[in-house]
C-alpha cells in the first residue's frame, strides 16, 4: 500500500491508546448498534420472505434502494422539510408495498414451488432490472435528503460525538423487531402464517386462502426492506449500487441467524453491526473483513444458523 | 435438376449484390471514432455521465467545421467500474468497432488495465477522469496520456498547502484502491519531503463506497489528529462529508478531501455541506470569473440546464484535445496523432493547457480552498481559493523518466 508509510509502529501505538479508552470502546458499542438496526430492519424482512415462502429474494436489496429514493423524491415534494421526513418515513415504505404487491400477484405467486436456484435467477435478474428502472426514474445523480430538524445534530456519548439520528435509529429498531414478533406470535393472521409455513397444504385443507397469507408475509417482508431505506436514507448518499451492498449483508446475516428466525436476524445484525464496528476500532485497515470472519466462523461451529430455522 | 433459366438468373442476382457491396465498401469515408470506456452504472456513472455532457458539448462546436473534412464520431461502453468488464469491452471498441481513439475511464484501476492494453495494441487512450499518478508516471508510455490532474500533482499542491497550516499530527484515511492509496502516499511523502516535522498518527481504509463512515471517524476523532486527509473517490467524498456534518467533525477536526467543492458532489448535500472543508479542484464553475469560464458555462448550462463540473470540464477539454492534434496530424494514422498530441497547446476554460510531451500528462491547474455556506447560492462554495499553476505541481521529466526506467 503507497499511504503506509509509517508502517507498523504507528499501527501499535494507536492500539494501545485505544485499548485504554474505554470510551471510544463505549462509542464503538454505540455505533455498531446503530448499523445493526439498519441491517436488522432489512434482514428481517428477507427473514421473513425466507421462512414462510422459501423465496430467496435477491431483489430484497432493491426495494431497499427504491424505499431510499422514494423517501428522497417524497421528502422532496413536501420541500424537504421536517414534515416532509415524516411523511417520507411513513409513505415510501408503502410505496415498496405496492410495488411489492404487484410484483407478488404478476409474478411471484407462480413460483413458490420452484426450485430454489431457479428462484436465486429470477431473483437476481429482477434485481438488475429494478436497477436499472431506478436508474431511469431517478438518474444518476446522488441524492441527499435531511435528517428532520429535531434529530439533527449530535450528543456527546462516551465522549465521542455521535448523530442524534442514530439515536433514534437504536430505538426504531427494537421497535420493529418487537412489532414483528409481536405480529407472528400473537396474531391471528401472524399464525396462520407461520402454519402456512410449516405446512402449506395442511392449512390450505382447513379452508385458509394461503394464496393471499403468501402475498401478505411477502409484502410485509418487502415493506421492511422499504422501511429500512427510507430510515437509512439520512445517513448516506442514495445512490445506485446500495441494492448490492445490503442484499449481501443481509443474506449472511439472515444464513448465520437462522433461516426464517426474527431473533436470528436481530442476533445476526449484532454480530454483523458489532464486529465491523471493532474491526474499525482494531485495525481499521482490515476492518471490512472482520463481519464476514465471525460469519466463516459461526457457520463452521453451526452451519444451520446460531438460531432454529423455521423449517 | 435447376432449369438453366433460374441458374443464369442467380448468378446475375449475386453478381449484382457483390457489385453493390463492393461499391458500397470502397466508397464508405470513416469518420474519426472515438471509443470510450466509462462507468455508466453504479454510484460513478453520475461523474462519467458529466464528462460524456462535456464531451458532446465540445464535439458539436468541433463538428461545424469537420475534422480532415470528416466528422468526430463516439461510441460508449459501461464497464461498471469493473477491470476485467472494461478490458472486455476496450477490446470489442478496438477489434470490432475499430476506433481511432480510446478513451476513458472512471476507475484508476480499469485504466491502468486499458493502458497496459492500449501499448500492446498501439492504440492512443486518453484517460480523462481516473486519477492514478502511476498513469502518466513510472506506468506511462507513449500510448497513454492522461487530460485530467494526477494524484501526484494534487498531492504536491495539498501538501504545500497543508504544509502553511499548524497540522503536525495527520490521519490518513480513503477509499481501499488504486486511486485512495495513490494519492494518500504521495501526499505524505511530499509532506514530509517540504515538513519533516509531520507526524502519521493512523490509517483507515474502508471499501470503495462504503456508506457508513460513521465508525471510522468515530475513531480517527478519538485519536486526536491535528487533520484528516481523506483520499475518497466517487460516492465516499459524498459520504464523507455527509458523514463529518452529522458528527459535527469539522468542528474540532479539519479535513481535507480532493473534489469536496466540485458542483456534482457538494451540490446534494445543499446548505448542509459541512463548512471548513479544505478542499482542492481542477476546476470550479464559478472561479475564476474569466470570460473563457463563463462562456463555457453559459454554452453548458444553455445545453444542459445545470452549470459543469470538473468532469464536464475534462470531456470538454479531451475532445478538444482530440480534434485539434488530428488537425495538426493532417491524418488519422495514430502513429502522427500521437507525435501531434505531444505537446499540443489547447484553449480551455481555464486558459491555455499544454499536453506535455515528456510524460503525456495535461498540465492542469489545482484550486485550494475551503467550504463555506453562502446566501447566494443553494450549496456550499469554494471560498479563499488559491490557484497553483500546473507546473509548480508537476512532478519533473526527469523524475518521470527515473520512474519509469526503474
Amino acid at each position: 500500500m503507497n499511504g503506509n508509510a509509517a508502517g507498523c509502529d504507528e499501527e501499535d501505538k494507536t492500539m494501545e491508546n485505544a485499548a485504554l479508552d474505554l470510551g471510544t470502546l463505549g462509542a464503538n458499542c454505540f455505533v455498531g448498534l446503530s448499523r445493526t438496526m439498519i441491517l436488522f430492519i432489512v434482514s428481517s424482512g428477507l427473514s421473513f420472505i425466507l421462512g414462510v415462502m422459501r423465496v430467496p429474494n435477491i431483489a430484497h436489496g432493491s426495494l431497499y434502494m427504491i424505499g431510499a429514493f422514494a423517501a428522497y423524491s417524497i421528502a422532496e415534494l413536501f420541500g424537504g422539510s421536517t414534515v416532509g421526513f415524516w411523511i417520507a418515513l411513513a409513505l415510501s415504505p408503502v410505496f415498496v408495498g405496492v410495488l411489492s404487491l404487484i410484483a407478488e400477484r404478476v409474478m411471484f405467486r407462480r413460483l413458490y414451488q420452484r426450485e430454489h436456484l431457479e428462484l436465486i435467477l429470477f431473483t437476481f435478474a429482477l434485481m438488475l432490472i429494478f436497477g436499472d428502472l431506478v436508474k431511469l426514474v431517478w438518474g444518476t445523480d446522488y441524492k441527499s435528503i435531511l435528517a428532520p430538524d429535531m434529530l439533527r445534530g449530535s450528543v456527546i456519548v462516551f465522549g465521542s460525538s455521535f448523530p442524534v439520528y442514530n439515536i433514534f435509529l437504536i430505538v426504531v429498531g427494537p421497535l420493529v423487531g418487537v412489532g414483528l414478533w409481536l405480529f407472528t406470535a400473537t396474531t391471528k393472521m401472524g399464525k396462520i402464517t407461520r402454519a402456512a409455513a410449516v405446512d402449506r397444504d395442511m392449512v390450505d385443507a382447513i379452508g385458509i386462502n394461503v394464496d393471499w397469507v403468501f402475498c401478505g408475509a411477502f409484502v410485509i417482508g418487502c415493506i421492511l426492506a422499504g422501511l429500512g431505506g427510507a430510515l437509512v436514507a439520512p445517513t448516506v448518499s442514495i445512490t445506485l449500487g446500495m441494492d448490492h451492498t445490503i442484499i449481501m449483508e443481509a443474506f449472511l446475516i439472515v444464513t448465520i441467524g437462522g433461516l426464517g428466525n426474527i431473533a436470528g436476524a436481530f442476533l445476526g445484525s449484532l454480530i454483523f453491526g458489532f464486529s465491523q464496528a471493532f474491526g474499525v476500532y482494531l485495525m481499521p485497515q482490515f476492518a471490512i473483513v472482520f463481519p464476514y470472519i465471525a460469519v466463516v466462523i459461526i457457520l463452521l461451529i453451526k452451519p444451520k444458523g446460531l438460531l432454529k430455522s423455521a423449517s | 435438376m435447376r432449369s438453366p433459366g433460374s441458374v443464369i438468373r442467380f448468378s446475375l442476382f449475386s453478381a449484382v449484390v457483390f457489385f453493390l457491396l463492393l461499391i458500397c465498401n470502397t466508397r464508405e469515408a470513416k469518420a474519426i471514432k472515438i471509443g470510450i470506456v466509462d462507468t455508466y452504472s453504479g454510484p460513478a456513472a453520475v461523474f462519467c455521465k458529466d464528462a460524456l455532457k462535456g464531451f458532446e458539448l465540445a464535439l458539436k462546436e468541433i463538428n461545424k467545421e469537420g475534422v480532415l473534412g470528416e466528422k468526430i464520431e463516439f461510441v460508449t461502453r459501461d464497464d461498471k467500474f469493473k477491470v476485467d468488464l472494461g478490458l472486455t469491452m476496450a477490446k470489442e471498441l478496438v477489434m470490432r468497432e475499430d476506433v481511432d481513439v480510446l478513451v476513458g475511464t472512471m476507475s484508476s484501476g480499469v485504466a491502468m488495465a486499458l493502458s497496459q492494453y492500449a501499448k500492446t495494441q498501439k492504440m492512443p487512450f486518453l484517460v480523462w477522469l481516473s486519477k492514478s499518478g502511476r498513469i502518466t508516471g513510472e506506468k506511462g508510455h507513449r500510448y497513454v496520456f492522461m487530460t485530467t490532474e494526477n494524484t501526484t500533482m494534487v498531492a504536491k499542491a495539498a501538501a504545500s498547502a497543508l504544509a502553511g497550516k499548524p497540522f503536525k499530527k495527520y490521519w490518513i484515511a480513503g477509499d481501499d484502491y488504486e486511486f485512495g492509496h495513490a494519492i494518500g502516499g504521495a501526499l505524505w511523502s511530499h509532506l514530509k519531503k517540504i515538513k519533516p516535522d509531520v507526524e502519521l498518527v493512523g490509517e483507515s481504509w474502508w471499501k470503495v463506497g462504503e456508506p457508513d463512515l460513521i465508525p471510522y471517524i468515530t475513531n480517527i476523532i478519538a485519536a486526536d489528529p491535528d487533520v484528516l486527509i481523506s483520499c475518497t473517490g466517487g460516492a465516499s467524498m459524498h459520504n464523507i462529508m455527509k458523514a463529518a456534518k452529522s458528527t459535527e467533525m469539522t468542528k474540532k477536526l479539519p479535513l481535507w478531501i480532493h473534489g469536496a467543492t466540485d458542483y456534482l458532489v457538494i451540490k446534494p448535500l445543499g446548505k448542509e455541506a459541512p463548512e471548513g472543508v479544505l478542499s482542492t479542484v481542477p476546476y470550479l464553475y464559478y472561479y475564476p470569473e474569466s470570460p473563457q469560464n463563463k462562456a463555457f458555462v453559459k454554452a453548458f448550462e444553455d445545453a444542459y440546464g445545470s452549470p459543469p463540473s470538473f468532469m464536464a470540464f475534462h470531456g470538454y477539454n479531451t475532445a478538444n484535445f482530440i480534434a485539434e492534434a488530428f488537425r495538426k496530424a493532417g491524418s488519422k494514422d495514430k502513429e502522427k496523432f500521437i507525435d501531434a498530441l505531444e505537446g499540443l497547446q489547447i484553449e480551455t476554460p481555464v486558459g491555455k493547457v499544454e499536453m506535455r510531451a515528456c510524460d503525456h500528462q495535461a498540465v492542469l491547474p489545482i484550486i485550494f480552498g475551503v467550504t463555506d455556506v453562502v446566501p447566494q447560492y443553494d450549496f456550499a462554495i469554494s471560498i479563499n481559493n488559491v490557484i497553483l499553476s500546473g507546473d509548480d505541481v508537476m512532478p519533473s521529466c526527469l523524475e518521470i523518466e527515473k520512474a519509469r526506467n526503474k
